[in-house]
């Protein structure tokens, strides 16, 4: 079975900077981490290949160069192969533009399944799996807490879903895209030392616009139907707190700003 | 006239009923009709009361989970109706249904919104993003109809006049099924864990001498409870509430911290909370640079005070 | 383990018992699992990986004469001995590197034995837990003026026989500045026992014979250390936020070389100070200061402190309301407690809170050591893109130079066994390269331990042949912590290494 896992590496929400004039994230010098729910994804990739090695799985990522040494440590996990997608052209795509380029890259490929996460910690839209799935005549499925190993086939897949309400258990069939949520708690394996500094880089692929050969105008900002107009800051930094004492005049503030949160 | 839909969602029906609030602040500046699209779905009308049409389609081949027949159907609805908004709740099959036929429309999407900005000239949806890190105000281009996903439970929609509701009564010619089944559905188990809370009401040392009294105030705001090292090492509750680099990592929309000083150790366990209240003896205790408000006394005592409001309003 | 090692380790048990009394010998294998190694291998043991055999069993003698029957009994049947008292060492000065090993333990020797606040002197037995030193002293108004961060679980034992350090150090001295006397057992089982004087030339201070030995010589039974008045109503808290660690470390030298003590005294890098002060650092560095005493030479350092920090003002971005600084030092001490939440983090993740190198040198090279060895571990790390923390401090000042206390963490993404030869020790390797290269001193308070053993000789240089004799001396028989601070092979290779 050909598993394509779709990941996001995306920067680590405790560092990250916002430049308020241009609106645009300030991503240098921010740690890059593998979005928890993509994690799961290649996890439980990696888990199914240990059972069964014949599984082949190809890591797909879009994003800046900058994630190589992150790509090149889940090769030396066990992932057959990698693709980062990466090119300045890129820069500023929104959901429906990276869609766009990721099902450009993906159309040609032979695959049966696509594992990827639910949400993303920065874009949080999760747009880009059922877009995905569109693009390619796929169906596909968020939320996703278990897929069942023994009854994963190369024509169906057995999951588990969460929606908050309940636990929802359903019979895909594949090929089809899963998006994982990361309290499926698939953990992904420890690096082998002796793989530790293993040379990867016959496995890794860097596919810029010219392989791919998208018209400028369906990609990067010019490609995307939405755009960022104003972003309003959200405790960055130290809040400006009100201090109250514990006294009347104290809890009726406290009682307003739950009442304005919708908290109460 | 304008023709906006509403995607009632059998997940959260209430709510999808409350987006009619979107819609009037989306439209409130023209005359618009409010339409609701109910799939396979009983509702009294007294509920759809503020709907201007109900589209009403009663066909089993469709499942509430199916979103390839989903988008199809919508698409079809789209081409009739020509909206000017397709407004859908950010529900499980909300979001994953609206990014499909965005696609599928070739419009952008904007989801997960919670507030909405509107003047002559431009609309501008605002949605958190960075884990709520920042609100990032979007506009979509030209392109009709504008379409969105809302956060659940955030808009709510006041019902001023009854109006004549038209019940249109629709079968949609052509589909596709996507194969797929529904094997099982259980309820998710109730022992709650702190990392999904949406609320939590966490003690430490300071609210030591009657953590009971937390449990009052958590359920007077459908709240869950969590604590910090202190209140572990006291055995006053179990490791699984734990907040912190030893305990759990939570995310909650709201976090009042009380009796906690903040120390590394517990912080280190709290990521990207958007509203945290303190109560702290200490107004310089490390989590009250953190919070939105630090009300400066006896943990317990304020516990009680609030709950109180609470009982009276 | 082969049959014929576990019958070797139960003849020593049963030799043991017969020496003191059952309930002494320890042989209890979760005890004897925890004290096959220090908190160097933490994340190793939080995690059941720990590669290095377990002793035979943990001895408490109840007398320094029970301690010189054990060591004499240890030489005769060359049984390697590890003294312990505290057990909060970081560089694997309490790991086991042998299969015949037994613990000492001073967990019996736990007696205040007097204090003098007329001579101004305090003696107590090895076991005595600081804390409980410092406790007594403060209800009659002294302190002992020691304060490291372990001061919760640390021993007076431990603490002189690794030339402990505290957070007020800058005022009041390392330990070895503040022991008077001592009591010490040698291999042999001869006691010796070293007089409290204020002062004397009796030939070389054999104190620092016994003062860092690092249980490679000889046991320490007994110690006395001065004490000093307790003036807590006068403390002044300074703080600051500042453009860079060198504008700190400038502010530090002034305020020392114009002859002024602070008690505290600490630069941090912005990353440092990012996860202690995180609430007002503003990811800048920060600076602070603590003025303590009787209140004229408080108010005099204090000045001292405000005209260092104008003197360099260019790179002072602003001054920290004191309060915070205060609120910061009365709670900076990690407990067991802490010790323990971080045992239950690494079981549950696979990160524990960091580790530390550091280091001392001259005024002049401090600046350089840091840059190098930031740069390097940016450049030459292989796991660089891991590292979640990467920064210092200094943190204990002197009139010609100061310490570094490099901190760094990472995530770990191998498994338990390996995280060591992974991540900390090509950092550790960096820092110590780096600081010997410029003549500084690679283990400014954390002994040699085991772990830095491999760069004795280098750290010594010529004067390593002193430390040689001492030990071909008092330990013919090399029963003493095998492996701590004088190097050995088999046991680098094996342990550190991992050569199979």
């Amino acid at each position: 079975m050909k598993i394509i896992c779709l990941v996001k590496y995306v920067p680590n929400v405790e560092d990250i900077k916002y430049d308020y004039e241009k609106n645009i994230l300030i991503r240098d010098n921010v740690k890059l981490i593998l979005n928890p729910d993509d994690a799961c994804a290649v996890a439980f990739a990696l888990e199914l290949k240990e059972h069964q090695p014949e599984h082949e799985i190809e890591v797909i990522t879009m994003g800046p160069k900058s994630v190589k040494p992150f790509v090149e440590d889940l090769l030396r996990r066990n992932v057959d192969k990698a693709s980062i997608i990466s090119d300045k052209l890129f820069a500023g795509s929104d959901t429906y533009a990276t869609s766009k380029i990721l099902s450009h890259y993906l159309k040609d490929k032979e695959f049966d399944c696509i594992l990827t996460g639910t949400n993303s910690l920065d874009g949080d839209t999760s747009h880009i799996p059922s877009q995905i799935g569109e693009l390619l005549g796929l169906n596909q499925m968020s939320n996703i807490t278990k897929i069942d190993l023994a009854r994963f086939k190369k024509t169906k897949a057995v999951i588990e879903v969460e929606n908050g309400e309940n636990v929802l258990t359903y019979a895909m069939q594949l090929p089809a895209i899963l998006s994982l949520r990361k309290e499926s708690d698939y953990k992904l394996p420890y690096i082998e030392y002796e793989n530790m500094s293993l040379d990867v880089s016959d496995r890794l692929d860097i596919i810029s616009n010219q392989e791919l050969g998208l018209a400028k105008e369906e990609i990067g900002l010019k490609g995307s139907l939405t755009k960022v107009v104003n972003t309003y800051n959200k405790n960055f930094e130290e809040k400006d707190k009100v201090v109250v004492e514990n006294n009347e005049e104290g809890i009726d503030f406290v009682y307003s700003f739950l009442k304005k949160k919708g908290f109460v | 006239m304008k023709n906006t839909l509403i995607y009632i969602d059998q997940e959260n029906i209430i709510n999808s009923i409350e987006l009619l609030e979107v819609a009037r602040q989306i439209h409130a500046d023209q005359e618009y009709q409010s339409f609701g699209l109910l799939i396979n779905q009983q509702i009294e009308n007294k509920y759809l009361g503020e709907f201007d049409s109900i589209i009403n389609i009663k066909d089993q081949n469709i499942k509430s989970y199916d979103q390839l027949a989903l988008t199809d159907v919508i698409e079809e609805l789209q081409n009739e109706y020509q909206f000017e908004s397709i407004i859908i709740p950010a529900t499980h099959i909300g979001r994953m249904l609206a990014p499909r036929l965005a696609m599928r429309l070739h419009v952008g999407l904007v989801a997960d919104v919670t507030e909405i900005k509107k003047d002559e000239k431009s609309l501008e949806l605002i949605r958190p993003a960075f884990s709520g890190r920042i609100m990032a105000g979007i506009e979509t281009n030209a392109k009709k109809p504008i379409m969105l996903t809302v956060r659940q439970n955030v808009f709510t929609h006041h019902i001023d006049q009854n109006k004549e509701l038209k019940m249109i009564n629709y079968q949609p010619n052509n589909y596709n099924k996507a194969e797929i089944d529904l094997l099982e559905k259980k309820q998710c188990e109730l022992s709650y864990d702190i990392r999904e809370s949406e609320i939590l009401v966490s003690g430490g040392g300071g609210a030591l001498k009657d953590f009971e009294q937390i449990k009052n105030l958590a359920d007077k705001l459908n709240a869950e409870v969590s604590a910090s090292r202190k209140i572990i090492d006291d055995g006053k509750a179990s490791r699984n509430i734990q907040v912190g680099q030893s305990g759990k990592t939570v995310s909650p929309e709201l976090y009042i911290a009380l009796g906690i000083s903040g120390a590394i150790e517990h912080v280190a366990g709290l990521k990207n909370i958007e509203n945290i209240i303190s109560v702290n003896i200490n107004k310089n205790a490390p989590i009250c640079s953190l919070s939105d408000i630090v009300v400066v006394g006896d943990a317990i005592e304020f516990v009680k005070k609030l709950a109180n409001k609470l009982e009276k309003n | 383990m082969s049959v014929a090692q576990q019958a070797k380790k139960k003849e020593i048990v049963d030799d043991l018992i017969d020496l003191l009394s059952a309930e002494q010998v320890n042989t209890n294998e979760e005890d004897l699992y925890e004290a096959s190694v220090d908190r160097y291998k933490k994340f190793a043991y939080a995690r059941n990986a720990v590669d290095v055999p377990k002793p035979a069993a943990i001895v408490y003698p109840n007398s320094s004469e029970e301690v010189s029957s054990i060591l004499e009994f240890c030489n005769q049947q060359k049984i390697n001995v590890i003294p312990r008292s505290g057990d909060t060492s970081t560089e694997g000065g309490l790991e086991n590197w042998k299969e015949n090993t037994i613990i000492i333990d001073a967990e019996n020797l736990d007696k205040i034995v007097d204090i003098n606040t007329y001579n101004m002197e305090a003696k107590v037995q090895a076991g005595v837990p600081l804390e409980e030193l410092e406790n007594a002293l403060r209800e009659k108004g002294f302190t002992t003026g020691h304060s490291p961060q372990s001061k919760p679980v640390a021993k007076m034992g431990g603490l002189v026989a690794t030339r402990s350090i505290g957070q007020l150090s800058t005022l009041y001295g390392g330990i070895e500045d503040m022991v008077i006397g001592l009591e010490c057992v040698f291999p042999d089982g001869h006691i010796a026992n070293i007089k409290n004087v204020p002062r004397r030339a009796g030939g070389p201070d054999i104190r620092h014979i016994a003062i860092g030995n690092e249980g490679t010589l000889c046991y320490i039974t007994e110690v006395t250390v001065k004490i000093f008045k307790y003036y807590p109503d006068n403390n002044k808290f300074y703080g600051y936020l500042t453009e860079d660690i060198e504008t700190g470390i400038k502010v530090l030298r002034e305020v020392m070389v114009n002859g002024y003590r602070p008690s505290v005294a600490r630069a941090y890098s912005e990353e440092d100070a990012n996860q202690h002060f995180y609430h007002f650092s503003k990811d800048k560095c920060v600076l602070i200061l603590m003025a303590e005493g009787p209140e004229n030479i408080v108010e005099a350092t204090g000045e001292a402190i405000e005209e260092a920090v104008e003197k360099f003002s260019d790179g002072i971005i602003e001054e920290v309301d004191s309060e915070l600084i205060e609120n910061w030092f009365n709670n900076l001490n990690w407990s067991q407690q802490d010790i323990d939440d971080e045992y239950e983090g690494m079981i549950e993740n696979d990160s524990h809170t960091g580790f530390t190198t550091e280091i001392s040198a001259n005024w002049e090279t401090i600046p350089v050591i840091y840059n190098n060895v930031m740069r390097r571990i940016k450049e030459e790390f292989p796991r660089a893109h891991e590292l979640t923390l990467l920064g210092g401090h200094s943190s204990h000042s002197y009139i010609n130079g100061t310490n570094l206390y490099f901190v760094y963490n990472y995530e770990i993404n191998c498994a338990p066994e390996d995280e060591l030869r992974v991540y900390h020790h090509p950092i550790h390797k960096i820092i110590v390269e780096e600081t010997l290269k410029q003549g500084g001193s690679m283990c400014h308070h954390h002994g040699i331990g085991k772990y830095r053993s491999e760069w004795t000789k280098e750290e010594h240089g010529s004067a390593y042949y002193m430390l040689e004799k001492l030990k071909e001396v008092f330990d013919p028989n090399d029963i003493m912590n095998y492996g701590s601070i004088f190097p050995k092979e088999d046991g680098i290779k094996k342990y550190i290494n991992k050569e199979k």
